[in-house]
């Protein structure tokens, strides 16, 4: 092998083709019947930068962080409000109750040695030092201290402010120290500048995950093979490949022919060719995502926008039900507010409880009640993507029909991504159509985003109790009490009308019937490469 | 001729109609799809039945029928309608841009080829600069920078469109400014803009309308272009380029980009007809056959 | 002579500069921040973070300052850090170079194979069905927007007869050959891998046959304009006066020169595929130049943009001066200022 990258004959080898196959020359294509022991995952992973856990921000990187990485908890596929015990065996509050223990179990790194406290300490100090947007997550941790060689403390700022979660991802997965030091990593105070190690990071791993990354060719593919060493049991497969693939009509393609296991990307349009073919089968998740439009409260921009009888109108206008079934093909749900369907508080119970939906008496009675009888203008920005194979252009438009319906004359307004965000950002935009996927699963950061962060894009200061409202829920320890708080929380956020719910994607991925188990999940990671099974 | 030497190029004696018709029945029929096309755009709004922005995603994505010609759309709209309308957008874009800019460019190309010196060689220069610039970062860079929309990838356009008309100006009014009549014409007394505006121009206006009518077809299909990579119109507007966009991915569903694109594809081959039969018709070889 | 060539360097040198000046100046007026584009969302409100980010790629500097590293960095063979991928743009360059290069002169050679003998064979058989059938051809060709084009092509040849191959390079899940020009004709030739090759080589028919579709347009057209002139001159009625085979007259004495030029044509279209296969590689999903370019434009990547405009300048700078030299050479009435 060179650097980690697979000959065919290696590859032969590991699938175990006999010598005279090798000698005849074996095709470079590998077919479905030859390839038992490895994965094939089609999917675009164009948004790939770096597989440096401690400086990932994209979408799909994740998905690989987590095979080859295993943090100190985790959470089970689906299931994003329990915590389970990865790494770490188990945890509590330490006997003083300044900081949060955790036990680490016996395990390996895929190198074979053992993970030890002093790797948790050095690597979550790497993250903060670093300064990139995974140290955003952890900003609660004040610091950490090595108590044994199988135990770790974590001590926060806030006690009681939920950490846990932020560390089940995969940013957190715990780094074998020797081995990145030996190539150029640091944890110290200057890691920003002085850390090296990231370009080698890019396509090796130093973790204890299920798989180990062998190589990353950009825009080509990412290859892992298994990890003799992994705590969890022997992993599936011998190897993972993950292809890029930006059509997804060749993802359709090489799916029904078996070049690929799974296929990430295809279209409604595109699944609905397959309902018939025996050999695949359409796993749904519900995700965490959504599309949303945010509303401006600054009478500057818009002043028909400012008034809050206007915003709901809008919100009561829109026929939620078409996008779903004719644009999205049926396969998307939609929460009450911006707080995904999948979290403590949110279902689709209570969307239909609370949440919008297309009244247009209502609407109208309330643009009366806001002066605006005949309606109003306003403009709305997007960028030039699609959700679930549907595009923000094509949304838009359907946006701007159902609200012409009630008097209101929507302006689309497209732009590239650098102006959009720009202008977002900045709190510039009138209305923004866009989308919302989280880093990690905490259950507080969307709460904590629209009265922080997102407010200020909106121009809109959030009334002093809806804040304390959103700390009380975030720091509540009794299960059904929290669910209340964020209940109320999302009525209240219905009530201003300021970010209105479009829908949230019910991710199809199209499976092989070769492959048993394919554990997807919302968690960022998309699938729980662990646990896939033949 | 003799009987040894075979003939070069066929010409055998012909009817007079049959042989104008070989020569310029491609441009005729550029013509007529020209004018078929500006008669559709003009009478859109009282000959179509269906509202190019009417949306009803019901019905999306239905294949060529009775009911819808050419089939709708992936919002329900129908594609025959949008098409049509989508004519008066083209039409109307690459008239203004090869107008404009041709004007510009000649006025520009004429004026400095006459006034020679470092004029003309500035013109020269600022003309290779335009001619060196990737023109889809500059219609980008323009789209960024003043937003999206029709206007402003016209004002793009324009920007690197009128370089071509002034290089051609001035190389026809550097043929023309030699020849005998201009020279009696400045011994007789007449001034420079009277030789350049009745003498010059007039004798060099043939190649420049090959060019103004080639260049239309040109202009669409560079609206189109820009208009497929996200610039351009601003949705709901119909236009050709726009909608194979969004009919890229559907190939199942082929008529979304396949009809805006055979719509594209005939209107420039008819500019393009008759933009080659005219340069036929100036051309003084052929006109000794 | 020498000086001419060298004044024309010279000026050609300060044109590519100029672009790249223009370019950027266009950039900046851009309202949006790439910064706030390339953080992720939470660092994007973070203002220390932006600020930092900012700062690491010297865009808090005074324009003429950044503008002044860049010429510094030119100079000296570094085009700068891109703002999207993170990597040296040089090397994000040398990765998608290669793709646009074997597609550009797969499908420039396609149009001259295809676009001279059509463009003689209907300018000796003027007003003929040949003549019509090769101007409709080249009409047709020069007509269809090449997006649309693209789309038909792979719809009918792959979506419908399933007779060529998807879009991209190679198979999804080919292994690519290590990378020794990045040509993958090339590289898989020299490592005797024959059917990685083939597959290559499929890939290659549908975009280069869509890519020079307008070229061979232009070519054919040309071909048979220039044929035309050379065939009507004093010298060729005086080798036919004197009972020269048809054939000789035409290969011997029009065609050489009637290809002047069909030569500088040439030479602009080969630029032209170089720098315009956009639409071709956006529709084919093919890892090369032009989509970079795209991509760029759209991220607002200062230094990837500007590298990109000094290239493409470079080139089409070059060419002009290739062109004006060899019309120099044979004309010297030319060189005369």
């Amino acid at each position: 092998m060179v650097n980690g990258w697979i000959g065919r004959r290696e590859l032969a080898k590991l699938i175990g083709v006999g010598g005279a196959a090798i000698a005849a020359g074996l095709p470079a294509t590998v077919h479905a019947q030859g390839r038992r022991g490895t994965l094939v995952l089609g999917i675009d992973i164009s948004d790939t930068i770096s597989l440096d856990p401690a400086r990932m921000a994209q979408y799909t990187p994740p998905m690989t962080l987590n095979a080859a990485y295993s943090s100190l908890v985790a959470f089970n596929a689906g299931n994003y409000v329990d915590l389970v015990p990865a790494l770490a065996e188990s945890w509590q509050r330490a006997p003083d109750d300044k900081a949060l223990r955790f036990k680490l179990r016996e395990a390996k790194f895929a190198s074979g040695n053992p993970v030890t406290a002093d790797d948790v300490k050095w690597t979550l100090d790497r993250v903060k030092n670093l300064k990139g947007q995974p140290a955003l997550y952890i900003l609660n941790i004040e610091r950490i201290e090595v108590v044994d060689p199988r135990t770790v403390d974590l001590f926060l700022k806030e006690q009681r402010e939920p950490v846990l979660g932020a560390l089940a991802s995969s940013t957190n997965g715990i780094l074998e120290r020797a081995l990145v030091e030996k190539h150029g990593g640091t944890s110290a105070a200057d890691a920003n500048v002085a850390d090296k190690a990231t370009a080698w990071l890019d396509t090796n791993s130093a973790g204890a995950g299920a798989y180990r990354l062998v190589n990353w060719e950009r825009n080509v593919q990412i290859q892992l093979v298994r990890n003799p060493h992994y705590w969890g049991g022997k992993p599936a497969y011998d190897r993972i490949l993950i292809r890029h693939m930006s059509e997804s009509a060749t993802q359709l393609l090489a799916i029904q022919r078996g070049d690929i296991d799974a296929a990430f990307n295809l279209i409604p349009e595109q699944i609905a060719t397959l309902k018939d073919n025996k050999d695949v089968r359409t796993e749904g998740l519900v995700s965490l995502d959504f599309v949303y439009m945010a509303l401006t409260h600054s009478p500057e921009l818009n002043k028909a926008l400012a008034v809050q009888e206007a915003r709901q109108a809008i919100g009561y206008a829109i026929d939620y039900d078409g996008i779903r079934d004719s644009l999205l093909g049926g396969v998307a749900t939609r929460s009450a507010s911006f707080f995904p369907i999948g979290m403590l508080g949110s279902t689709e119970k209570v969307t239909k409880e609370i949440g919008f939906r297309e009244d247009l008496d209502r609407s109208r009675a309330l643009l009366k009640k806001a002066g605006l009888p005949d309606g109003f203008e306003f403009e709305v920005s997007y960028g030039n993507a699609a959700v679930s194979g549907l595009s923000y252009g094509v949304l838009a438009q359907k946006l701007q029909a159902d609200l012409a319906r009630v008097g209101i004359r929507l302006k689309l307004n497209p732009m590239d991504q650098v102006n959009l965000r720009t202008q977002y950002t900045t709190g510039k935009s009138t209305s923004v159509l866009t989308f919302w996927n989280p880093a990690g699963v905490r259950q507080f950061s969307w709460a904590t985003a629209t009265v922080e962060r997102v407010s200020k894009r909106l121009n809109w200061t959030p009334p002093a109790d809806l804040v304390k409202l959103v700390r009380d829920a975030t720091l509540e320890e009794d299960k059904a009490k929290q669910e209340a708080l964020w209940i109320e929380y999302q009525k209240r956020m219905v009530d201003h009308a300021n970010l209105i719910i479009l829908f949230q994607p019910i991710y199809q991925t199209v499976v092989r019937n070769t492959v048993s188990n394919f554990p997807l999940t919302a968690a960022g990671y998309q699938v729980e490469l662990e646990n896939a099974r033949p | 001729m003799s009987a040894a030497a075979e003939p070069l190029v066929a010409a055998r004696p012909r009817p007079a109609a049959l042989r104008w018709l070989r020569r310029y029945g491609l441009a005729t029929l550029g013509g007529a799809i020209i004018l078929a096309w500006i008669v559709m755009a003009v009478l859109a709004p009282w000959v179509m039945t269906y509202d190019p922005n009417f949306v009803d995603v019901a019905n999306r994505l239905q294949p060529p029928s009775a009911a819808h010609w050419l089939g709708t759309d992936a919002l329900g709209r129908d594609v025959m309608t949008r098409i049509v309308y989508g004519a008066r957008i083209s039409l109307s874009v690459g008239l203004v841009v090869v107008l404009v800019g041709g004007l510009f460019g000649t006025l520009l190309g004429a004026i400095a080829a006459y006034a020679r010196g470092w004029a003309e060689e500035a013109l020269m220069r600022v003309t290779d600069l335009v001619f060196c610039f990737p023109p889809i970062i500059l219609a980008m860079a323009i789209a960024a920078a003043l937003g999206i929309g029709t206007v402003n990838t016209v004002i793009a356009m324009l920007v690197v469109w009128w370089p071509k008309f002034a290089r051609l100006a001035r190389s026809l009014v550097i043929t023309q400014r030699s020849l005998e009549y201009v020279e009696a014409a400045q011994s007789i007394g007449f001034g420079p803009v009277h030789i350049l505006l009745r003498q010059i121009i007039p004798n060099a206006v043939g190649p420049l309308i090959v060019l103004v009518t080639l260049d239309l077809g040109q202009a669409i299909l560079v609206f189109a272009g820009l208009s497929f990579l996200g610039l351009g119109v601003v949705p709901p507007t119909a236009e050709w380029g726009a909608m194979v966009a969004e009919g890229r991915e559907l190939v199942q569903q082929w008529w979304v980009a396949t009809f805006p694109g055979l719509a594209i594809l005939t209107v420039v081959m008819g500019f393009n007809f008759v933009g080659d039969g005219i340069r036929d018709w100036l051309d003084p070889h052929a006109r000794t056959r | 002579m020498t000086r001419y060539v060298v004044s024309r360097l010279i000026t050609a040198f300060a044109l590519v500069l100029f672009a790249t000046l223009v370019v950027f100046l266009i950039a900046n007026t851009v309202p949006g921040d790439p910064a706030l584009a390339a953080l992720g969302d939470e660092q994007a409100s973070d203002p220390a973070a932006v600020a930092a980010f900012r700062a690491i790629y010297g865009l808090d500097l005074p324009l003429w300052e950044q503008y002044w590293r860049f010429l510094q960095r030119l100079l000296q063979g570094d085009l700068g850090v891109s703002i999207a991928t993170r990597r040296p743009v040089l090397d994000d360059i040398v990765d998608y170079a290669p793709a646009t290069l074997e597609l550009a002169t797969i499908a420039f050679f396609l149009s001259l194979a295809v676009g001279l003998p059509l463009g003689i064979l209907a300018a000796v058989r003027r007003d003929s069905w040949v003549d019509h059938a090769a101007r409709f051809v080249a009409l047709v060709g020069v007509s269809a927007p090449t997006f649309w084009l693209a789309f038909v092509v792979l719809a009918i040849f792959y979506g419908h007869l399933d007779w060529a191959p998807g879009t991209g390079r190679l198979d999804p899940i080919a292994f690519p050959p290590d990378r020794i020009t990045g040509l993958l004709l090339i590289d898989t030739a020299l490592v005797g891998d024959w059917e990685t090759f083939h597959d290559a080589a499929a890939h290659l028919v549908l975009p280069s046959i869509v890519l020079a579709a307008s070229t061979l347009g232009l070519i054919t057209r040309t071909t048979r304009a220039a044929m035309l002139e050379a065939l009507s001159q004093d010298y060729v009625r005086v080798a036919r006066a004197k009972g020269l085979l048809a054939r000789v007259v035409v290969t011997g004495h029009a065609l050489p020169n009637a290809m002047l030029p069909v030569v500088t044509l040439g030479g602009l279209a080969y630029a032209n595929l170089l720098t315009g296969a956009v639409m071709t590689e956006t529709v084919f999903a093919w890892p090369g130049l032009g989509r970079y370019t795209f991509r760029s434009a759209v991220a607002v990547d200062f230094p990837a943009i500007m590298a990109i405009t000094a290239i493409v300048a470079a080139i089409f700078v070059l060419v002009n001066l290739l062109v004006d030299l060899s019309y120099a050479l044979l004309d010297p009435r030319v060189v005369r200022k």
